[in-house]
């Protein structure tokens, strides 16, 4: 190369500089602007507008608000222990024993992540309402019982945390079965070797092996139950009791109570902030890189006549959190009422004519949640693309700041998020509010620490000499990573791509605060049509929501450019 | 209904500034060809309802079809977003609507404080309408009107055993049974729970929390829960629900107490600002036409103060329903409280 | 002027800086070697040169231009330069083919240039039949041999080659090291080459730069460096020597600690201080009894291991020190007896550092 060339070649401008502060300003505005707010209105008068303290006083005075959050932390922590107590064993069934379709019920408990809570809720609201539910009409004919026998209420404090262990849950048995994959048989074995029963290995070597995922994964259920709005909304209210969050959704009913709510967010946010250290202690601690050690398969273990046992222990929790929910919405989906018994007569496609071409909301709701996904899930990607690489390479001082400000909103409950967004975006001066902007902010918000922590992670897989040799030869830092490191981490973008999308159509917390009826979202459609008793509809949207998120995953995975065979990446 | 009131801070400081305005109703109008003419020349009318909306589309295509050339714009959300959309248009400087209507009256007090609403009277309303029905300086009306209903399901409960009364409904017998709305959802069960608090004290409602009540949201929902068979017996309900539900074969009783039942007005209003001024009076007038008024009853179960409007013969008249009327303007400062009290009794 | 020189070249992270001021000129077409243990600073010089971080002071010039100094940096895709890496980086998701012709489409010549000259570069390095193979299917050395491949493919003006034969095994590792020269002396690209391997850096290297500590530590032909180390880490760090020290009496005697005097043949001792003196083990004679005059004193043997072509003998000396010896197999001498070691003086290397 003559040196014109090299003199030509210098005057390339590196980017990384101004993208650097680009994405510091977003992420800042995106992290700290609603947070400012709350705390801004939290001091707030709701009468005058002045400063007070009274906001923090009524946490502490109202009743009604220390109510709901001693319910909402006990509804939490009964919901941890129990998806616990239900998913470690399944998770040693299906990831260690010879238990037969194995790999088909762990396929199964991982595809209902897609499942969003609040839909869930009404299925079990179709299945065991005290008086109406499938399960109590059955029980009731079926002994010849009168009607004022109630085998299980859901409209209780156990039935709203049954409801929802049964929809996190997997989260625990994720984790739990992945480290049980990782957990060495060497290890195992030696302990065998030792004279370890299989019982003792089990207790003393795998159990505390697998303890910190356990407790892991306990301290998400426990989040996720804590922040969850849905859930609650449908199956508390009517059972008379409040949580914090659907408390804070009350506070913005006519007139709202903008401080009280935001006063109210500020415990949520503080709790979420504990937990989440606990849970970063729990998994940093304790040797736990032995898990990341790959030495021999793990050891199967050979279940004999407890095959049946297990088997109908395993087939009994996927008929509660999987089978029995979706049966009761495709059945509501096709008869006429959630009670009819399934008959020619009673099949009947009027709930999907009435969603599909007499419901006017129908095809905004689909059009704008699925916009609001497929731009969310895109520009999330990106946006944790572009921070995982200068936070991973360190190319620029203080890139590491990026990664906190990404990270940080796994801290906000969804709830408070929409109460910080609402105050930051619904005034005069940013017209955002019933806006579908509003929306995509918030999820943007929402799911960028999950799509960073994807990239992140999978950035650190990918060698930073591959990305070097790309510069050596030849090739600018934005060719090198277009060239090389998009399409090794194609798998991983296209993993969180559709991470980041089902996250976003499942979302309720924030989005019930912020959707107007021109921005209506399934979602909301779904929740609004529950208050207005209509559950053939929702079944039918359920089944529309879900079928369509499949499609779009499956979809994203195959499209040539981004899907496709590997070995084709580049032509 | 009264949830996702997102008034900005703006609006709510609005509240305290606003001019109120004190003036005698303008003289009633007629439809002349001349408003005709000049509805015409606009073209389009734009209506903002909380009317259920397979009842607004029938009630656009009879004025369409009785003034040709004037399409009628549909927007139906429930009242409490119909009153917080036209709060955010009309402080954001967007004018898109021409009619409103709403089935909450605290909402007409609020938008006539704001000066949102022109006067306009038509004959029909100043000759027929009873006085207290609508706005003594002419800004709105009540253009329709529904009962909270008690009700119950006949298959499930015997006329014997149904509550008489509303405080037949303390009696133990109906503890689990019941199923009722929200007062902070839902605009019509504010009003229902006012008027009772006022009319039986709240240590009704007290009594009323220990019987371990299902506690829905909107005032559509008890009707459907007795339709699906949930609770045999609703505290609270939108009687054109339950209305609708018997046409479809559902058996539903309704019972209207000797203490009275509570009524909730929808009332309706030309906005200042209409972008379509004519074509607005025009179909402002048509709402309170003896032909829409009787289409309103017919097709959407709706009660109307129209004297000429006759009801289906199953449907229990109103002249012979003891009704408890609510006053919007005493109601307003007292829903914090309600709101109060009732989460003490209910929970929620 | 030489074509790659570095001058006062500086790099600190924060406080720490780890290229202290480094000053070296490479000729064009030479095989330059950083040698030195770990933490040296060696491959933050080499990376210096690619570009990958920017210099904290001093500059490097390439062809008389400066390409880094603390005023700014050409980014490494500016510089014409081509690199093998430890861990070769080949992309995993092109084929050895694309691999090679990635740093040609870059430079936008035809399709029909690029063929041509990656097959010719394959046909050399004997990867032809692979060509259409993924990275992941081939084996460690064909590996390396695709990463030498791609480098040499886009005729660099400068070839950087970072612990490239690190990851190979024993046997590979030799084959590869005859193959690197091969190519160089087919090619002759301007070379600089990072290695812990003293004798990776004798088999390839033109010149070998023995660096410590940020700094570098004597540069030399490979027979420089071994025969004629100026410093006692570079006596030490290249082939097995013994350090003997003591006083300075003359430019070129010293009287060492066990009380003998030795006299070194070349070398100039520090003008002050301790005196030391480097005596390769091979060069120094043992013996039951003494038979010399000079350079010569006795001690006790401490071990004794027979390796078939020679004996390795430890013999502990007064003054404290240990001596190790290697002698002809049949200079036989039991633990414990007496020994009389002698300490050439041509072979004796005064050493000033």
């Amino acid at each position: 190369m003559s040196a014109t060339v090299v003199e030509g070649r210098r005057a390339s401008v590196d980017l990384s500089v101004p993208i650097f502060l680009i994405l510091g300003l977003l992420l800042s505005v995106l992290v700290i602007l609603p947070l400012f707010w709350i705390i801004w209105y939290s001091f707030t008068s709701d009468g005058g507008g002045g400063f007070t303290l009274a906001n923090f006083a009524a946490l502490v005075t109202d009743p009604t608000l220390v109510r709901a959050y001693a319910i909402a932390i006990g509804m939490a922590f009964a919901v941890g222990v129990l998806s616990c107590l239900v998913a470690t064993p399944m998770a040693w069934l299906v990831a260690r024993t010879d238990l037969p379709g194995r790999r088909f019920f762990r396929m199964l408990i991982t595809a209902s992540f897609v499942t969003p809570p609040f839909l869930g809720a009404i299925a079990y609201e179709i299945l065991a309402a005290p008086n109406s539910g499938i399960v109590n009409v059955a029980f009731r004919s079926l002994f010849g019982l009168d009607s004022s026998t109630v085998l299980v209420n859901i409209y209780t404090f156990t039935g709203l945390v049954f409801a929802i262990a049964c929809f996190t849950f997997p989260y625990v048995f994720t984790l739990v079965a992945n480290a049980l994959d990782k957990v060495p048989s060497d290890l195992e074995d030696a302990s065998a070797i030792l004279g370890g029963g299989a019982m003792t290995t089990l207790r003393k070597v795998t159990f505390p092996l697998v303890l910190p995922a356990m407790l892991a994964g306990t301290l998400i259920a426990i989040l996720q139950s804590l922040t969850m709005f849905g859930s609650p909304a449908i199956i508390a209210l009517p059972a008379g009791f409040h949580v914090i969050t659907t408390k804070i959704w009350s506070l913005f009913q006519f007139p709202p109570r903008l401080g009280l709510a935001a006063a109210a967010a500020i415990p949520l946010l503080v709790i979420t902030v504990m937990l989440l250290r606990a849970q970063k202690a729990i998994l940093g601690r304790k040797g736990y890189t032995v898990l990341g050690g790959k030495s021999g398969t793990p050891r199967i273990n050979t279940l004999g006549n407890w095959k049946w046992a297990a088997m109908a222990f395993v087939l009994t929790v996927l008929s509660l959190t999987i089978f029995l929910p979706y049966g009761a919405i495709l059945k509501t989906a096709f008869t006429n009422t959630a009670g009819d018994p399934i008959t020619w007569e009673t099949l009947t496609l009027r709930h999907w004519r009435f969603v599909l071409f007499e419901f006017s909301a129908t095809q905004l709701a689909l059009r704008n949640t699925f916009l609001l996904g497929i731009l969310t899930a895109t520009i999330v990607t990106a946006i944790a693309l572009v921070t995982a690489y200068l936070v991973t390479r360190r190319s620029i001082a203080g890139a590491g700041y990026l990664g906190v400000l990404a990270t940080a909103p796994v801290a906000i409950p969804g709830i408070v998020l929409g109460v910080g967004l609402f105050l930051s975006y619904a005034n005069p001066t940013f017209q955002l509010y019933g806006t579908l902007w509003i929306l995509l902010i918030a999820f943007m918000t929402i799911e960028l620490p999950a799509g960073y922590q994807q990239m992140s992670s999978s950035f650190a897989g990918v060698h930073p000499e591959l990305e070097e040799a790309g510069r050596i030869m030849g090739a600018s830092r934005l060719r090198t990573l277009w060239d090389i490191t998009a399409p090794l981490l194609r798998t991983s973008v296209v993993a969180a791509w559709c991470f980041v999308f089902v996250g976003t159509i499942r979302e309720l917390s924030a989005t019930i605060l912020l959707t107007t009826a021109n921005t209506k979202l399934v979602s909301v459609i779904i929740y609004d049509l529950n208050e207005s008793g209509d559950l053939g509809a929702i079944c039918v949207l359920g089944i529309l929501l879900l079928v369509a998120s499949f499609a779009v995953v499956y979809i994203a995975n195959r499209v040539p450019v981004l899907g496709g065979s590997q070995m084709n990446a580049r032509g | 209904m009264w949830n996702k009131v997102f008034v900005t801070a703006a609006l709510v400081a609005g509240m305290a500034t606003a001019t109120i305005a004190r003036a005698e109703a303008p003289a009633p109008y007629n439809v002349t060809p001349e408003l005709e003419e000049a509805a015409k020349a606009e073209g389009k009318v734009v209506f903002y309802t909380a009317t259920d909306v397979a009842v607004a589309e029938k009630l656009a295509e009879l004025f369409e079809k009785t003034y040709p050339g004037i399409d009628v714009q549909v927007e139906r959300a429930g009242s409490e977003r119909v009153f917080q959309r036209i709060g955010q248009e009309i402080s954001s400087g967007i004018n898109n609507a021409d009619v409103i209507e709403t089935s909450d009256a605290v909402h007409f007090e609020y938008f006539k404080r704001q000066g949102w609403l022109q006067a306009a009277v038509p004959q029909e309303v100043a000759d027929k309408w009873p006085a207290d029905e609508r706005d003594p300086d002419g800004y709105f009306a009540a253009y329709r009107a529904h009962l909270s209903v008690l009700a119950y399901r006949t298959d499930l409960l015997s006329e014997a055993d149904a509550p008489k009364t509303w405080t037949d409904l303390l009696d133990p017998k109906y503890k689990g049974k019941m199923v009722k709305a929200h007062p902070g959802y839902s605009g019509t069960v504010m009003t229902a729970t006012y008027v009772l608090s006022e009319l039986l004290g709240w240590d009704y409602f007290e009594k009323l929390g220990q019987q371990d009540v299902m506690q829905v949201q909107s005032s559509t929902e008890p009707p459907k829960k007795l339709a699906q068979g949930e609770r045999p017996l609703e505290v609270d309900g939108n009687e054109y629900n339950i209305f609708r539900l018997q046409e479809e074969g559902v058996p539903i009783r309704i019972v209207y107490p000797e203490e009275g039942t509570p009524l909730a007005v929808g009332n309706a209003g030309i906005l200042s600002k209409a972008p379509n001024p004519n074509a607005a009076k025009l179909f402002y007038s048509f709402l309170f036409s003896l032909d829409a008024q009787q289409l309103n009853s017919d097709f959407g179960g709706l009660r109307s103060f129209h004297p000429e409007v006759v009801e289906k013969a199953e449907r229990t008249p109103m002249s012979k329903i003891k009704l408890l009327h609510s006053d919007p303007v005493k109601l307003e400062p007292l829903i914090q409280e309600i709101k109060t009290h009732y989460e003490q009794y209910f929970g929620t | 002027m030489s074509f790659l020189e570095l001058a006062g070249l500086v790099k600190s992270y924060g406080a720490v800086t780890v290229v202290k001021g480094v000053d070296l000129s490479v000729e064009k077409g030479q095989l330059v070697c950083l040698l030195g243990p770990s933490g040296c600073g060696k491959t933050t010089t080499l990376r210096l040169i690619a570009g990958f971080v920017a210099a904290s002071g001093g500059e490097i010039r390439v062809g008389g231009q400066v390409v880094s100094s603390a005023a700014g940096t050409v980014p490494p895709e500016g510089r014409n330069m081509s690199m093998i890496f430890q861990s070769y980086a080949l992309w995993p998701h092109m084929t050895v083919f694309q691999n090679v012709a990635y740093g040609l489409k870059l430079r936008k010549m035809s399709s029909e240039q690029i063929n041509k000259r990656v097959r010719e570069i394959l046909t050399v390095t004997q990867l032809l039949p692979l060509e259409g193979r993924y990275p992941g299917e081939l084996s460690g050395g064909q590996q390396q041999r695709v990463s030498l491949a791609r480098a040499l493919v886009v005729k660099p003006e400068i070839l950087l080659l970072d612990e490239p034969l690190s990851n190979l095994d024993a046997n590979l590792r030799e084959e590869m090291r005859f193959e690197i020269r091969r190519l160089h002396d087919e090619f002759r690209y301007t070379t600089v080459y990072v290695t812990h391997d003293q004798s990776e850096a004798m088999t390839t290297a033109d010149v070998i730069v023995v660096m410590n500590d940020g700094r570098i530590e004597q540069a030399g032909s490979p027979e420089d460096i071994y025969a004629r180390p100026e410093s006692e880490f570079v006596a030490r760090f290249i082939g097995g020597t013994n350090i003997l020290s003591g006083k300075r009496i003359s430019d070129d005697t010293v009287h060492c600690d066990g009380d003998f005097i030795l006299n070194c043949g070349s070398g100039t001792l520090a003008p002050s201080g301790r005196a030391i003196v480097s005596v390769r083990h091979h060069d120094i004679e043992i013996s039951e009894n003494r038979r010399w005059e000079t350079n010569t004193v006795s001690g006790r043997v401490v071990r004794q291991i027979y390796l078939g072509s020679h004996r390795d003998y430890l013999v502990s000396i007064p003054g404290g020190e240990t001596v190790r010896a290697l002698s002809p197999v049949d200079v036989r001498l039991p633990v414990g007896s007496e020994a009389w070691l002698h300490f050439p003086p041509n072979d004796c290397r005064a050493l000033a550092r």
